[in-house]
Order: C-alpha cells, then sequence, then structure tokens
C-alpha cells in the first residue's frame, strides 16, 4: 500500500482523478465533545448566551464540508450533494455526538468532508458554550463507513456507543424534559446503530414539537426494506412493529410531511425521503 | 428585487412579481424599520398594512412567564412563501414582509409581522389578513406555553380554522 497524495519522489501532489470513473460515493464520520452535565442542559434548554447552539453548529459543519478542500491541502474541489448532520444528546455520558454524512456522484471519496464537518460542528459547540465551560474535550473523531470508489466500502467493526436498544439496528438516546428552540430535534432524539446502513435505502424520519415528547422519539432512520408498502400508512405500520411507542401517530391529530411537503398515508415514501410527523400547527 | 420602483397592471399581476421577504428568527424585529424598507423607493405604493402579533399573558392558562416557539425548518419558509404566493395571486401586492419569530419569548414580545403594500389599501387590508389566517393554521410553528403550573404544548384553536376557511370558495 503506498500514499497516494505522495508522488514517486515523496513530494506532495494531488492525485489526477480525470480518469477514474464517476460513482456514488458516501461517507460517514462521528465524534463527540464531552461538557459538564449543566452545560449540556443549558444546551438542551436553549439557555446559552449565544442561542441556539445545534442549529448554528450544523450549519457550520455544512459550510466546513463544501469548505474542506480549502482547508486540507490536496483535497479536491467536490460539487456535494449531500450533507447530512445529526447531534445526540447523550446524558449518561454528557457528551454531544455529532454525526456527518456526505454524498456525492464523483471520482474521489468524501470522507474528509465527513470528519470536516464533524471536527468544525465540535468546534462550533466548542465556541458557543465556552462562555460555561472551559474544559470541554472533543475527541473520537473518526471515519464511520465510506462506499464507493475503487478502494471499496469500509465499515468500522466496533459498536456505536450509547442509547437502549428497541429493536435491531435501532438505538434511542432519551432526551432531557427541557424546551426545544428551533425543532431540529435534540430532545429524545433517536440515532440508529451504526445509522442505518448508507449504502442501503433509508427513510429518515421526525417526530416534531408536542409529538416529539409525547412519543419520545426525535428522529429515527429506517430501512425502505422494512416497509411492506412505500407509502406513509406502510411506514407507519413499520413504526409501530419496531416500536410501541409509535401507536401514539393514531392518536389525536397528527400531521405528516414527506420531503417538507404535506401529505396523507397514500403518499409514496423512496430512499432518502425525509418524513416528519407533527400535531396540528400553532404559530403566528 | 428590493427598492425598485415596479407598476402593476391591477388585473394581470403575477404571482411574487413583487417584493417579499420571509424571515423566520430568533430575534426581535422592529416593525418601522421592516414597513420603512418595504416602502424605500417607491412611490407607486398606495397602502400599507402592517400587523404585528405579541405574546399575550393569557393564553390556555391566566399566568403565562413565557412562550417557546418551535418550528420544521425548511418546510416552515416553503410554507410561508406559498401562502405569500397564494396571496400574491388574489390581491395585486407591491411587497410582502412576513417574519416570524421562533425560540423563547416573554409576554409583550412581537412574534410575528406580516406587512403587506399595494396600490389601495383594501387588498392591503385583505392579503394581510388572508396571510394570517394561513400561516395560523398551514405554517409548521408550534408554541409551547410555559405557565406558573407548568408547561404545555398549545392546542390547536378550531376558530383559526374558521378564520381560514372564510376565503375559500
Amino acid at each position: 500500500m503506498s500514499l497516494t497524495h505522495l508522488n514517486a519522489r515523496g513530494e506532495a501532489h494531488m492525485v489526477d482523478v480525470a480518469d477514474k470513473p464517476e460513482s456514488r460515493r458516501e461517507a460517514s464520520a462521528s465524534g463527540r465533545i464531552t461538557m459538564r452535565p449543566e452545560t449540556l442542559a443549558l444546551l438542551a434548554e436553549g439557555g446559552l448566551p449565544k442561542g441556539d447552539v445545534l442549529a448554528t453548529a450544523r450549519i457550520a459543519a455544512i459550510q466546513a464540508a463544501k469548505r474542506t478542500h480549502e482547508l486540507i491541502p490536496l483535497c479536491h474541489a467536490l460539487a456535494l450533494t449531500k450533507v447530512a448532520i445529526d447531534f445526540t444528546l447523550d446524558e449518561a455520558n454528557s457528551c454531544v455526538e455529532v454525526t456527518a454524512t456526505c454524498r456525492l456522484n464523483g471520482r474521489t471519496g468524501v470522507e474528509m468532508e465527513a470528519l470536516t464537518a464533524v471536527s468544525v460542528a465540535c468546534l462550533t459547540l466548542y465556541d458557543m458554550c465556552k462562555a460555561v465551560d472551559k474544559e470541554m474535550v472533543i475527541d473520537a473523531i473518526r471515519l464511520e463507513a465510506k462506499t464507493g470508489g475503487k478502494s471499496g466500502d469500509y465499515r468500522r467493526d466496533e459498536g456505536v456507543g450509547g442509547g437502549i436498544g428497541v429493536a435491531a439496528g435501532v438505538t434511542v438516546v432519551t432526551g432531557t424534559d427541557g424546551p426545544i428552540v428551533t425543532g431540529q430535534g435534540h430532545v429524545g432524539q433517536v440515532a440508529v446503530g451504526s445509522r442505518c446502513d448508507i449504502a442501503s435505502p433509508c427513510i429518515r424520519v421526525k417526530c416534531l414539537a408536542e409529538l416529539r415528547e409525547r412519543l419520545g422519539v426525535g428522529e429515527i432512520s429506517v430501512p425502505l426494506s422494512d416497509l411492506t408498502r412505500h407509502d406513509v400508512g406502510g411506514l407507519k405500520a413499520a413504526l409501530k412493529a419496531l416500536d410501541p411507542r409509535f401507536a401514539g401517530l393514531d392518536e389525536g391529530r397528527v400531521l405528516c410531511a414527506v420531503n417538507q411537503v404535506m401529505a396523507g398515508d397514500r403518499t409514496p415514501i423512496t430512499d432518502d425521503d425525509e418524513v416528519a410527523f407533527f400535531p396540528p400547527v400553532t404559530g403566528g | 428585487m428590493m427598492n425598485q420602483p415596479r407598476r402593476h397592471d391591477p388585473i394581470a399581476h403575477d404571482a411574487m412579481s413583487h417584493d417579499a421577504m420571509i424571515r423566520v428568527q430568533e430575534a426581535p424585529f422592529d416593525a418601522g424599520a421592516e414597513q420603512r424598507a418595504l416602502l424605500a423607493g417607491r412611490t407607486d405604493i398606495g397602502a400599507v398594512v402592517c400587523f404585528t402579533g405579541l405574546v399575550r399573558d393569557f393564553n390556555e392558562s391566566p399566568e403565562i412567564t413565557a412562550l417557546t416557539l418551535e418550528h420544521y425548518p425548511g418546510m416552515t419558509e416553503s410554507a410561508l412563501a406559498d401562502i405569500v404566493t397564494e396571496a400574491s395571486g388574489r390581491w395585486a401586492l407591491d411587497g410582502v414582509r412576513v417574519i416570524h419569530r421562533i425560540g423563547r419569548l416573554a409576554p409583550g414580545d412581537p412574534i410575528v409581522l406580516v406587512a403587506v403594500a399595494s396600490a389601495h389599501r383594501r387588498a392591503a387590508f385583505e392579503a394581510c389578513d388572508f396571510i394570517m389566517d394561513y400561516l395560523k393554521t398551514r405554517a409548521p410553528f408550534w408554541k409551547k406555553e410555559h405557565a406558573s403550573q407548568g408547561d404545555y404544548w398549545v392546542s390547536e384553536r378550531h376558530s383559526d380554522h374558521e378564520d381560514a376557511n372564510r376565503w375559500k370558495g
């Protein structure tokens, strides 16, 4: 095995990828920032002086992924097609776990983008919380999985820590009872074991507002193969089979949006759709 | 888009061919500044209606100490844009601003702003009313009230749906 960023003379060079075939590339990375329990509680409640910490860190991570080539000398500039950042508040270990998934159809892998996104998310979390906690530690930044390309697929072997298993491949991390600020689900978040297998089709499900608190579930990924019918009704049935708490989807008026457009039980669902369930709206 | 005087044919107006701005933010807003920005450089506007919704200290319980607003980022903005587009199809509008706050708010805080400019008052009044009615029943925001007895999520109101239904048919 040789280092591809070194040429025959041992000098750094950028790999010429013009002749490599395009393929669908995806990589996910994770990391964590450990803080004092009081800091984590403040973060969950939106009580930190700089405002909505997770929303800011998410945007920072997405921006960082897009700018990886400006930071890491020999990285190519890539037109990413997807950057998804997930946060899991782990009260037991008093930390925030960050996961980033990047995807594109192209000639180079996207693991550096995923790792950069996680790093910058952690740094942003540090910056947003440092006024109240200077002893936070960022660690365990690592590649979880990558797919596509010549070097083949990779998946870290060890299990991903944290949480209580509710069904095969699904891990639930119970959050705090504090109020949510901007709805990107930091209470009762659900993360998937090693995330949904990124090589297989997956649906991202969100429960918002009162429904999230009633069910105790914020986000969950469901393999498309769990659905007997590829529509919202089929997804509800799969969720109920996965975890009895989802019986609550039938209690009271629960609305649904597929890819952020209002939907009904017969609305079709495909790979990588985002499906949100929520109570009737009460803004204004 | 902004600050360009543009005349509208009152019959064949295009949806969203005017200055439309939608913001979802934690920060407070200044209704006066927003209205001035909406009108800046324009002399063809004959009417502007500017509605500000405030956090009340009584609602489902008598002593509300705070309110937390959650939303569904992404869908919120597109839902508001759809509402403004629909209003623009119904009335000849010269400009619309919708600002909705999120996060924790205290009684008396401004929560929502809808400013509508038009050549004539009726269109401005009606479109503003319409946008608020649709916002309350279609935009994915949820209120949680914090009161001395505890926190609870606000229930939907039948009257809000009746208000929104006025614009049908």
